[in-house]
């Protein structure tokens, strides 16, 4: 196996690596304390409770009907944000591992030609993907853009690790698309099974 | 199919009635999705499916405007998939649009990736 093949390996493992490590932080900071806990159920329940309402008023529904509505809207929308600041907690300490790591990743594979690309980036990209790597070959491909390539794979936001369709959740409670853990339930991890990480009953793999 | 891997896939519910795990309903038509985030992950799953396979064919297809076509064919096999073999109400998870970036960007790197594996491991091992 050539040495830039087994680097192009190495760079996946290392990715999936990191992004365990992230969840890992995230589980032990955030996932596994009381208040998360507390604060995902009470959305949660709000979410089902402004559900079945919706679902139930009409277009005569009275004015007190609606500004109850939109009183409870407003209640998922604090305690949502809420649920976020928790986890920003994990994201410093995330932020402050990864600054240690990826100093220290970039120094191993500085000037290394890690993998071929079948393409030629676009040129805002280039100074990403031929990131210091000398001759004019933009076909050539440095560490930091095959990392975030295989990091992007795995997680949804491989900077903020937000769930992208947030906007959705407050808008369409009923998608609860903001549970935690629920990217780790589709490859059947559920990071709040009682007693710590373990697997969902219903594994999203269904293997 | 033996009677013992059917039995795997599908399990008694408490009325006698049996239930179908999510891969069999995701291979049936008009199947019943009783929970949203269970079709979600499908669409998902999917999509990352189609990224592995077309990430491995385009290592030996010489076609330009290959991540355009990607796209295109990401986007239309799903939206045929929930649209006409599923046929279920788009407005019940949030719009087209909402089904149709379900799980892309994550499809889209994972094909880059993929891609990137094969072509460097066949023209440069």
């Amino acid at each position: 196996m050539s040495t830039m093949f087994a680097d192009t390996i190495l760079i996946v493992f290392i990715s999936v690596c990191t992004a365990l490590l992230a969840e890992g932080i995230t589980w032990v900071l955030v996932y596994r304390t009381e208040k998360y806990k507390r604060l995902k159920a009470e959305v949660e329940k709000q979410s089902k409770k402004l559900e079945k309402k919706k679902e139930t008023i009409t277009e005569s529904a009275g004015r007190q009907q609606k500004k109850k509505i939109e009183r409870q809207e407003e209640k998922l929308k604090n305690n949502n944000r809420d649920l976020s600041m928790v986890r920003m907690k994990s994201m410093f300490a995330i932020g402050f591992c990864f600054t240690a790591l990826m100093g220290m990743f970039n120094s191993i594979f500085d000037g290394r030609v890690v993998a071929k690309l079948p393409f030629v980036p676009l040129s805002y990209i280039q100074g990403l993907s031929h990131r210091n790597l000398l001759g004019e070959d933009f076909t050539d491909c440095s560490f930091i853009f095959l990392y975030i390539l295989c990091t992007m794979s795995i997680r949804q936001d491989p900077v903020l690790d937000i769930d992208p369709s947030t906007a959705t959740a407050m808008t369409h409670p009923t998608l609860e698309r903001r549970r935690a853990g629920y990217k780790w339930r589709r490859f059947g991890i559920d990071p709040l099974a009682t007693g710590g990480v373990g697997c969902s009953a219903r594994a999203r793999l269904h293997v | 199919m033996t009677s013992s891997s059917r039995r795997k896939e599908e399990g008694p519910l408490l009325n006698g009635g049996v239930k179908q795990s999510t891969w069999s309903k995701a291979f049936n038509s008009n199947a019943v999705w009783e929970e949203k985030d269970e079709f979600l992950d499908v669409i998902y799953w999917l999509r990352q499916i189609i990224a592995i396979i077309l990430g491995v064919i385009w290592v030996f297809c010489a076609h330009p405007v290959k991540t355009l076509i990607f796209c295109i064919i990401n986007a239309g096999v799903l939206y045929v998939y929930f649209s006409s073999f599923q046929q279920i109400d788009e407005e019940e998870y949030g719009g087209t649009w909402e089904l149709t970036k379900e799980g892309f960007m994550t499809s889209f790197a994972l094909f880059l990736v993929v891609w990137i594996i094969f072509y460097t491991a066949l023209h440069y091992d």
